[in-house]
């Protein structure tokens, strides 16, 4: 997976690039605006990260010639700015998502995993697995090591989405809208609350445990071998 | 054009009244005082012509007149500013004590000038009622009325000029004084700065003219008062709730750099540093969000909503933590509004979240919803103890905490939840406004029925 981030603040960028490379992209940084647009025409790129305010030209000048000249890649806009007219300008353009400055590293990381995998076609599973962990999505229900397990709906749903998303660590703030549809930075620690009752059922009557903290970050469904 | 101020301006005016006042005083005067004259002169040579015509009584021809001529200058001896012309009417003069002097040759009573000086002249016939009888021509000099007359004139030149002058000068004064308030006013504008937004008109001691609007500068400088007071406030408790969590990540920093480490203590600094970033980053999105607000930035969008799903699933989001403190949450009533549904959510989600925390174990939280026609209301009610009157207003003020023991730059929000919540709720145009009894505290949203 190849990445362009135009970004002309050098920390930012240089840490943003670090933590995609780790994850595992294929990561390019360039920090003026001219460039940027050059390369996202050029490049074959899979994603675009751009910031807003560019010398040369603007993150939005970018994302109109990319479409212009017909290139469908996803846009990830970051911006300093949160004026409403912003969002509503960087949406008309083809912006696929919009994330504002001060954000958490992991939302980034989590937003570009969405991208990406909008682009490609989803199989329509039956069933989602790890380990002994197994979730069956048309009868809804859940087992471990052939044991029955109960779950409530939004516990239902919360598992799907660490299993269909095993291996990524989820904010709580993803796992707060795409399980529940709270949009909004939820400062409670209800999440924590619901992980807590997610694994009290999934993970503490077996010795491997799948539902990991990442302290700061959030949490990854995943088989950890001591 | 210059502006000339407002005594200015009254002064001139005041000046301009009292001349023209007193120019109409003098001229009635003028006129007044010649016609006295005029009747005192006719009064005169009315006597004086009884007088002539006994004298000259039955002389109607010449020869008859010499003989009386010495009697007629012994009369008119007596009278020395009084001159006698006798002519007949073939224009034949028998006497004449004023020679040079032009005369009207009909009847009357005449004013002339000759040779700068001023006569009264009366005509009349020598015998009354006859026609054709030798005339008499009575010629006074009134030189001495016409000097009192100019000086009279001169009088009210310089009364006029002075009256003028002196209303001018007091005028000036009085509107001085008169406008003082107005001045005081202009002062206590010009000393208005960031640092004596308390200062005030003395409201009472206003004219009834300048009361409104004194009473509207002080409002205005209350209301300035009052949003200088809230934002130096607000920006001091910025700085001080940003300065705890920044000396702990500066303190915490330096302490692990002093010395080499195992590898697990640096990471276990990083992630304490993290948890502090990331309180600190939520303050700030926080603080952006209610700067947007008061900014009229939050536009709320008008989608239509079911109160009571949206309200469901608030209560199924905050069951887990509710079931954790052994709370018991339902919802009662519907109603249907248009708003936008992530702002709805996130207000009601600080009110139950705040209510969470104040619930004691075993209480319980109710949503409820009633449709009203003027709009809906909804609200979010909690056992536990109550929240002091006193206390109330301040509830939705920023980085108010109702619980002084919660340290500030604890994972714990810091206070602006409520402040977020109201700033929803004006943004979709209501009102929110919190009641508390013994027992029991309620939260009270009113949203308008949009149309």
């Amino acid at each position: 997976m190849k990445l362009l981030i135009v970004e002309d603040q050098p920390k930012t960028g240089h840490y943003l690039r670090q933590g995609l490379a780790e994850a595992g992209f294929n990561t390019e940084l360039v920090a003026d605006g001219t460039t940027g647009q050059h390369l996202a025409l050029t490049g074959d790129y899979d994603l675009l990260i751009l910031d807003v305010m560019l010398p040369g030209r603007d993150g939005w000048q970018i994302l109109q010639a990319v479409r212009n000249a017909g290139l469908d890649i996803p846009v990830l806009f970051l911006t300093a700015r949160d004026a409403v007219e912003d969002r509503v300008h960087g949406l008309e353009l083809g912006a696929d998502d919009y994330l504002v400055k001060p954000f958490a590293f992991s939302e980034l990381l989590a937003r570009v995993r969405s991208l990406l995998r909008r682009g490609g076609s989803a199989p329509q599973e039956t069933s989602l697995q790890l380990a002994d962990l197994r979730l069956d999505l048309i009868r809804r229900r859940v087992e471990r090591n052939g044991q029955r397990i109960d779950l409530t709906a939004k516990e239902f749903s919360l598992l799907e989405m660490l299993l269909r998303r095993q291996g990524e660590v989820l904010p709580k703030s993803l796992i707060a809208s795409q399980v529940w549809d709270m949009n909004f930075d939820s400062d409670t620690n209800i999440i924590e609350v619901a992980i807590r009752r997610l694994r009290l059922k999934v993970d503490d009557n077996f010795p491997n445990k799948l539902i990991h903290t990442v302290r700061g970050m959030g949490y990854v469904l995943e088989e950890r071998f001591c | 054009m210059r502006r000339v101020s407002l005594a200015t301006r009254l002064a001139l005016l005041f000046a301009a009244c009292t001349a023209v006042v007193s120019l109409l005083a003098g001229v009635l005067f003028n006129r007044a005082s010649e016609a006295h004259f005029i009747e005192l002169d006719q009064q005169l040579l009315d006597s004086k012509l009884v007088a002539l015509r006994s004298v000259l009584q039955g002389a109607d021809t010449l020869s008859l007149f010499t003989q009386r001529e010495g009697q007629l200058r012994e009369e008119l001896r007596h009278q020395p500013d009084l001159a006698l012309r006798i002519s007949t009417v073939g224009g034949q003069n028998w006497f004449d004590g004023a020679p040079g002097i032009t005369l009207p040759s009909s009847a009357g009573l005449y004013s002339l000038q000759s040779t700068g000086t001023d006569y009264r002249v009366y005509n009349a016939p020598l015998v009354a009622g006859k026609t054709d009888s030798p005339q008499l021509s009575l010629i006074l000099d009134i030189t001495h009325h016409q000097h009192f007359l100019e000086r009279m004139q001169r009088l009210i030149w310089l009364t006029v000029g002075l009256s003028a002058l002196a209303t001018a000068l007091l005028g000036a004064w009085a509107a001085r004084s008169g406008l003082r308030p107005l001045r005081r006013m202009s002062e206590v504008a010009a000393g208005v700065s960031a640092h004596s937004l308390t200062q005030r008109l003395p409201q009472e001691q206003m004219p009834t003219e300048l009361a409104e609007l004194a009473q509207a500068f002080n409002a205005m400088l209350g209301r300035l008062d009052d949003a200088f007071q809230r934002l130096s406030a607000f920006s001091a408790d910025i700085a001080h709730e940003l300065r705890t969590p920044l000396s702990n990540l500066l303190t915490h920093t330096q302490v692990i750099l002093t010395q080499p480490r195992p590898l697990e203590d640096y990471r276990e600094a990083l992630h304490s540093n993290l948890e502090e970033l990331q309180w600190m980053a939520q303050l700030v999105n926080d603080m952006l969000y209610l700067a947007k607000a008061d900014h009229g930035l939050l536009i709320p969008k008008r989608e239509p909503l079911a109160l009571a799903d949206e309200a469901d699933a608030l209560l199924e989001f905050f069951a887990p933590l509710a079931e954790d403190v052994q709370v018991n949450m339902f919802r009662k009533g519907s109603a249907g509004t248009l708003g936008d549904r992530s702002m709805l959510r996130r207000a009601l989600s600080n009110l139950l979240d705040n209510a969470l925390r104040f619930t004691p174990q075993g209480g319980e939280i109710s949503v409820s919803i009633v449709e009203e026609v003027q709009g809906v209301k909804l609200s979010v009610e909690n056992t536990g103890e109550g929240i002091p009157q006193a206390l109330l207003p301040r509830l939705f003020d920023r980085f108010y905490r109702a619980d002084p023991a919660r340290h500030e730059g604890s994972s714990e929000h810091a206070g602006l939840g409520l402040a977020i919540t109201r700033s929803i709720v004006r943004a979709h145009g209501g009102t929110i406004r919190c009641e508390s009894g013994t027992g029991w505290t309620r939260f009270l949203i009113e949203l308008p029925t949009t149309n």
